[in-house]
């Protein structure tokens, strides 16, 4: 008999309390929470974790080009020769 | 809900376009400062950017195809001549140190000795470790064909396997040319042998590094269930790219480790 194709999607539907050798297929929990339809963009889509890393990301990104603004007026000054 | 009357990916609006541009920036202007007032703190803010936009762009490519289903047929083909134009156009950047390469060496110049190898030049013998590279990655792209059969024909254990042991082929090579050049009796100031030599192989050490970095990716993804035995793109492009790396090195060996020994 073919395992692979008969006896594994079967095991695959069980549900693993601890998987010490198999993980459970999640990609259809994953399916559902991101054809949710609640308008929130993909970026956004998977919760809190989300939220908080583009926070960061943005935060460096505004942070940054300031930062990158300031050496440039300090490199447009004359040199101080010592 | 609006449904859509075509088979294409109208992409939700997103952030990470700005922020791998300002990436960009970050890391052009922050070299430009670490070169003339001695910190990297700019440079390494764009490093750090750039890596959480790659994170969270190639993030949301994963939900829209996986999870939200949008690489329709038509949506998957232009993938694939996105994939294979940037791999084109990775060829043409090989293409200019070659260029550059047999310039040097084709009409070596009095300054060298009027000769190639440059007088004063130990080379590496060809049939030792580069030999061995060879035969890895060559065995790599044997691995990696055998996880994408594995991968069509529904056989998850043996895709694993197979996937991890082209990753670790691809280690093993970094590994040995980590050594090589840490033993090389020449450096990268050694005139224009040392320039194309270190510049051409280390473009490529480079590329191994992504390419063994993506297929890794594909291998979390295959164990989580992401792949289905007739649409598994993520991994092809990944294939794709580690069979074009493997290509580049056979050049490399033939022109400058054996040709130019």
């Amino acid at each position: 008999m073919d395992y692979w194709n008969h006896k594994v999607p079967l095991l695959a539907s069980r549900a693993f309390s601890s998987s010490a050798r198999q993980l459970r297929n999640k990609v259809p929990e994953a399916q559902k929470l991101f054809q949710a339809d609640n308008g929130l963009p993909v970026h956004i889509k998977g919760g809190t974790g989300d939220v908080l890393l583009y926070r960061a990301t943005m935060t460096l990104t505004i942070g940054g080009t300031c930062y990158s603004v300031y050496w440039l007026l300090v490199a447009s000054m004359p040199q101080k020769k010592a | 809900m609006a449904h859509q009357a075509h088979a294409y990916h109208m992409v939700d609006p997103s952030p990470w376009p700005l922020t791998g541009a300002v990436a960009a920036l970050l890391m052009t202007s922050g070299l430009a400062i670490w070169m003339h007032f001695h910190t990297m703190t700019l440079m390494t803010l764009g490093m750090i950017l750039l890596l959480l936009t790659m994170y969270q762009w190639w993030r949301d490519i994963i939900r829209e195809g996986t999870f939200q289903g949008h690489h329709t047929p038509p949506v998957q083909k232009g993938l694939r001549y996105g994939m294979i134009l940037f791999i084109t156009s990775e060829v043409f950047f090989f293409l200019g140190f070659f260029w550059a390469f047999y310039h040097s060496s084709l009409a070596p110049t009095p300054e060298l000795g009027g000769c190639w190898p440059p007088t004063g030049i130990t080379t590496l013998d060809p049939f030792e470790v580069p030999l061995l590279n060879t035969a890895v990655l060559l065995a790599s792209g044997v691995t990696v064909t055998w996880a994408h059969h594995s991968i069509m024909e529904g056989l998850r254990k043996q895709a694993i396997q197979s996937l991890a042991l082209t990753i670790l082929l691809g280690f093993y090579f970094t590994f040995l040319q980590g050594m090589e050049y840490y033993e090389a009796p020449f450096t990268i100031a050694d005139g224009v042998y040392g320039s194309t030599f270190f510049v051409a192989t280390g473009f490529h050490g480079l590329h191994v590094i992504i390419g063994s970095t993506f297929l890794a990716v594909c291998l979390l993804r295959q164990v989580q269930y992401h792949f289905t035995s007739e649409h598994h793109f993520g991994f092809e492009a990944a294939a794709w790219y580690w069979h074009f790396v493997d290509v580049v090195w056979l050049f490399l060996y033939i022109s400058i480790y054996w040709w130019g020994s």
